[in-house]
């Protein structure tokens, strides 16, 4: 080990292209965030010549702004159920699937595809079937469960329900997948022994394989948190926003500050604090759940 | 040779029957009928995107949920034959931006990776840790600041500039982190040997550890082509409006123009959709080995 490492050290070749890969992360992720948190305690706007500092107003702004606090809440919200939801169809869909007959192997490869596509695509396909005179209101009033067509996109409170139904049917597709390899390492042994033991199916699943799973539900959790606080491509083609701004995640509303207002300075102060909201929520959840396998 | 054997038969499982196996056939049979019609009734978007795009708008507007009777390839030619040509340039730069990225990541995530095995735990620690922040950093968040440093290199509103934010961004961390797991489980003898035999650390890189890590490489090459593929918000911006676009922004501004010609919608929609499909549904065995490794690590 040591003579490996004191030989590489000394040649220079590989340091060299590790150097770039290095450099090249710093000055796309390391430098970026460091130029945010300084221009967030600027007024720079790319219509003005020259920037001032203005030390804490962005950051003051932001505690009265309350298209920030709607988009905050509706980000936080959006990740919290479509987390539960896609996680709980994950694991549903994967004991469901796990069994290795052709048409079984066939279902599962099926069911990642929504991950496939991309987030453009996926927008613009719900927005058809959600559309007010769309596929999901004929269904409905055809079936007689509606009398009159739903306005699923157009009013705010059930154009935010909907972007959360999309958002978890494209997430399913992976956490099915990561439930479905955490599955397959479940020992047979521990099944057979819990029904010599007279466990029930449901006894089984909630003792045995929810418990098993564990390891799989915290990537698969903390993933899903992260996709979903950062999404904005399912949004921009789904909703782009609205209506009245209500599925403006944080995300958007931050590409909203700098490419349509032209506040670079704010828009920099928002995203520092949707930086610092992602690592605070992405850490603990992660540090929560490990301690929760080895309660288990 | 014997490394290669245990790798595979790891990455292999015995496929475990599921709880329950041997249960009364009617039993499995309703098990069979429940997945199937839960798993149509997941995909049936897809299957929607599938068919009308083979149908006329009357077809659509009729019936949007019936199979196309006949089928009409006019969509697709309609698409193909826009004068703008936004299908077939937006194709090429989004495979051109992919392969374009991938030479880059693969290389410099490799051999950063190899490079980080020789140095001390703790800085392993670091460096992994900083990495790992570039996978959760939300990209709205540097995307400001990245125009304005490639602006600095004269390089906004180009491709060239699009792939070095690539390179840098998240996509960087990823392929670090791949590696950097499958790394753990080469053993250290066989560089020493090499090294030993006075081939210098780049030799052993490509010659040695590189063809070692080729599951890793297909990994990364699988996840990384489809999300480059599919992204949309630095295309969107780095690139801007006026200068060509991949295919996920040219989709974008032509779906604004087709907001009620939903023939020629799903049509765009298709010839945009059908390579990443086509390469999950090749690869899907892959694709999912890699997804379920990287997530049990």
């Amino acid at each position: 080990m040591t003579t490996r490492a004191r030989r590489r050290r000394g040649d220079p070749a590989l340091g060299a292209i590790a150097a770039v890969a290095l450099g090249l992360y710093a000055l796309f992720i390391i430098v970026p965030v460091i130029m945010s948190a300084w221009k967030s305690f600027t007024d720079e706007n790319p219509l003005m010549a020259q920037a001032k500092f203005v030390g804490l107003a962005n950051y003051r702004e932001m505690t009265h702004d309350s298209t920030l606090a709607a988009s905050l809440g509706f980000t936080l919200a959006l990740a919290a159920g479509v987390t539960v939801v896609a996680n709980a169809a994950g694991i549903g869909f994967a004991v469901l699937l796990n069994k290795t007959s052709l048409s079984f192997r066939m279902m599962r490869t099926v069911a990642f595809l929504p991950q496939v596509l991309s987030g453009v695509i996926v927008g613009f396909v719900w927005r058809y079937i959600m559309a007010e005179d769309g596929i999901l209101n004929h269904l409905l009033t055809g079936l007689g469960i509606i009398s009159r067509p739903i306005s699923w996109l157009g009013t705010p409170d059930l154009a935010m329900f909907s972007v959360g139904v999309v958002a978890a049917w494209v997430l399913t597709g992976f956490t099915t997948v990561v439930h479905l390899a955490a599955l397959q390492s479940i020992p047979l042994e521990m099944y057979q022994a819990a029904r010599v033991d007279g466990a029930g199916r449901w006894q089984q699943f909630r003792h045995i394989t929810f418990r098993m799973l564990a390891p799989g539900t915290t990537i698969s959790v903390t993933i899903s948190l992260i996709t979903m606080l950062k999404l904005y491509d399912i949004i921009a083609a789904l909703t782009g926003g609205g209506p009245a701004f209500a599925t403006q995640s944080t995300a958007l509303y931050i590409i909203n500050l700098a490419f349509t207002d032209d506040r670079f300075g704010y828009a920099s102060a928002v995203a520092m604090l949707l930086l610092v909201v992602s690592a605070v929520i992405a850490l603990s959840v992660t540090s929560l759940l490990r301690r929760r396998e080895v309660d288990l | 040779m014997t490394v290669l054997t245990t790798q595979q038969r790891r990455s292999a499982p015995p496929a475990a029957p599921a709880p329950g196996a041997r249960r009364r056939p009617w039993a499995s049979r309703g098990h069979l009928i429940a997945a199937a019609m839960l798993t149509l009734a997941f995909v049936s978007p897809i299957y929607l995107t599938i068919v009308n795009a083979f149908k006329s708008q009357s077809q659509i507007l009729g019936n949007p949920v019936a199979p196309p009777a006949p089928p009409t390839m006019a969509n697709l030619t309609d698409a193909l034959a826009r004068p703008d040509r936004i299908v077939q340039i937006g194709l090429a730069n989004s495979a051109v931006t992919v392969i374009a990225s991938l030479l880059l990541i693969v290389p410099l995530g490799a051999a950063f990776s190899f490079w980080l095995t020789g140095r001390s735990a703790r800085l392993r620690r670091i460096v992994l840790a900083v990495f790992g922040a570039g996978l959760m950093i939300p990209p709205a968040v540097v995307l400001l600041p990245t125009i304005r440093i490639l602006t600095f290199l004269h390089l906004d509103h180009s491709y060239p500039g699009l792939v070095l934010a690539n390179v840098g961004g998240g996509y960087l961390s990823f392929a670090v982190f791949v590696y950097s797991g499958f790394l753990r489980a080469v053993p250290t003898e066989i560089v020493e040997a090499a090294s030993m035999d006075g081939a210098g650390s780049l030799r052993i890189w490509w010659k040695i550890v590189m063809p070692l890590l080729r599951p890793a490489t297909a990994t990364v090459t699988i996840f990384l082509s489809l999300w480059i593929w599919n992204d949309f918000m630095n295309p969107q911006f780095i690139l801007g409006p006026l200068k060509g676009q991949t295919i996920t922004t040219g989709l974008y501004q032509s779906l604004g123009q087709y907001s009620t010609n939903y023939a020629q919608l799903f049509g765009v929609m298709f010839l945009a959709a059908v390579i990443p499909v086509a390469g999950y549904l090749a690869l899907q065995k892959q694709f999912i080995a890699g997804l379920t490794s990287g997530a049990t690590k």
